[in-house]
């Protein structure tokens, strides 16, 4: 990994500190979320299977809606030539891969304290809780990311951004509430080993996905 | 410096070029000619191994520069920081002020480039070109959106790189066609 990654990244926190779309867009969207579904439960208790749910499709459309536009911008506004000429493959991956890091942890971040406030939840095993949420970001900015990249060039790329995450995206969603329900469960009742391997797995996917991602990216990358 | 073997690109059925031979030195310049759509800027990109060959191979050397229309600046970053965003992924040196002073933006340096007109994306996507120092400068429609002063700074670029590498040009304008060494039409 050459210094280039540094460059892209500072690009992408440039102009998304200038232009404020996608992290307005997602922070926006976190709220509403959030707020309606506290609306919705206002007199209920939320059982763990629930509010691991809920959290996570939270996290997952934020994901869906924002990140696939870290590679997709490039196409959409003519500049995508521009780095293929002057920048590796690898470079252009890590730098939208950690960026889309960043963003989602952010996401995150705003997410849960809005969730676990607003729903008045409560997080029986931080550990797992936090390896859950830690291991979900990662594993969707490096699936997610890829995911941008192999739709870029294709007329339909929006859509197809979101066709192509559902098989990639779905074994994370069942690994993530698996965890999840457990770090949420106040009474005990789900066998924290069985979270565990969740939340191990999530992490394991997170590394995994930003592993091989140079590799596939490199393949797809340039025409 | 830049070899086209047997090069062509096709799409669907319709082929844009096919066959292509050529081999450029240091001081030569060839003018690719050709109506709208005929294929010009699909031949340029082909060179710049941004679209790949239907058929036969181009041999190019590492640090190529290209400039085209349809290729954008990022609207967020100022003239400055495209200049430091493409040193850094190149390898190279920044010059930035030497070169936004080449290309008439030294006062541009700290704006935004969703303030410029499109002269001034021009004059600053030529600044990217030619800031590896080229083996090879590939230009498409060089001329199109400058003012007088632009299209003589074109000329100087040109002038200049003549001296060192090779030039290729995607154009129909007669005062830029007037540096061709070589001539080549596409879509006929």
């Amino acid at each position: 990994m050459t210094k280039g990654w540094r460059a892209i990244l500072r690009k992408e926190i440039r102009s998304e500190m200038r232009q404020r779309s996608g992290l307005i867009t997602t922070v926006l969207f976190s709220v509403f979320t959030v707020i309606t579904i506290s609306f919705a439960t206002f007199d209920l208790e939320i059982s763990p299977q629930l509010g691991a749910g809920l959290l996570c499709v939270a996290m997952l459309f934020a994901a869906i809606v924002a990140l696939p536009r870290a590679v997709l911008i490039e196409e959409e506004q003519g500049t995508g030539d521009l780095l293929r000429l002057v920048a590796k493959a690898e470079d252009v991956y890590w730098g939208k891969a950690i960026y889309n890091l960043l963003f989602m942890a952010i996401t995150s971040l705003v997410l849960t304290v809005l969730f676990l406030g607003f729903t008045r939840t409560g997080v029986a095993i931080p550990w797992l809780f936090v390896a859950c949420i830690a291991g979900s970001c990662a594993a969707y900015a490096g699936t997610v990311t890829l995911c941008g990249a192999l739709v870029a060039q294709a007329s339909n790329r929006n859509a197809l951004a979101g066709v192509l995450s559902v098989p990639l995206l779905l074994p994370l969603s069942f690994l993530a509430v698996s965890g999840l329900r457990v770090a949420l469960d106040l009474r005990g009742g789900f066998n924290v080993g069985n979270g565990a391997i969740a939340g191990v797995g999530l992490l394991c996917y997170g590394a995994a996905s930003l592993v091989i991602g140079p590799y596939l990216f490199a393949a797809v990358w340039k025409r | 410096m830049l070899t086209a073997s047997n090069l062509g690109k096709r799409y669907g059925a319709r082929w844009l070029f096919r066959g292509l031979e050529f081999d450029l030195g240091a001081g030569d310049c060839l003018a690719i000619l050709g109506q709208n759509g005929s294929g010009k800027s699909t031949l340029l990109k082909t060179l710049a191994s941004l679209v790949p060959p239907t058929e036969g191979k181009v041999t190019a050397p590492g640090n190529l520069g290209y400039s085209a229309l349809d290729m954008a600046v990022y609207p967020a970053l100022t003239a400055a920081e495209h200049l430091e965003l493409t040193a850094d992924l190149r390898g190279c040196e920044p010059r930035v002020d030497e070169l936004l002073g080449r290309v008439g933006l030294q006062s541009a340096k700290d704006q935004q480039a969703h303030e410029f007109s499109t002269g001034m994306k021009a004059r600053l996507k030529l600044a990217i070109a030619i800031q590896a120092k080229p083996e090879v400068l590939l230009l498409d429609e060089p001329g199109a959106g400058l003012d007088e002063t632009g299209r003589k700074l074109i000329e100087e670029v040109v002038a200049g790189q003549l001296k060192t590498g090779a030039v290729i040009l995607a154009t129909n304008d007669p005062l830029e066609r007037r540096f061709a060494t070589l001539e080549l039409e596409v879509g006929k």
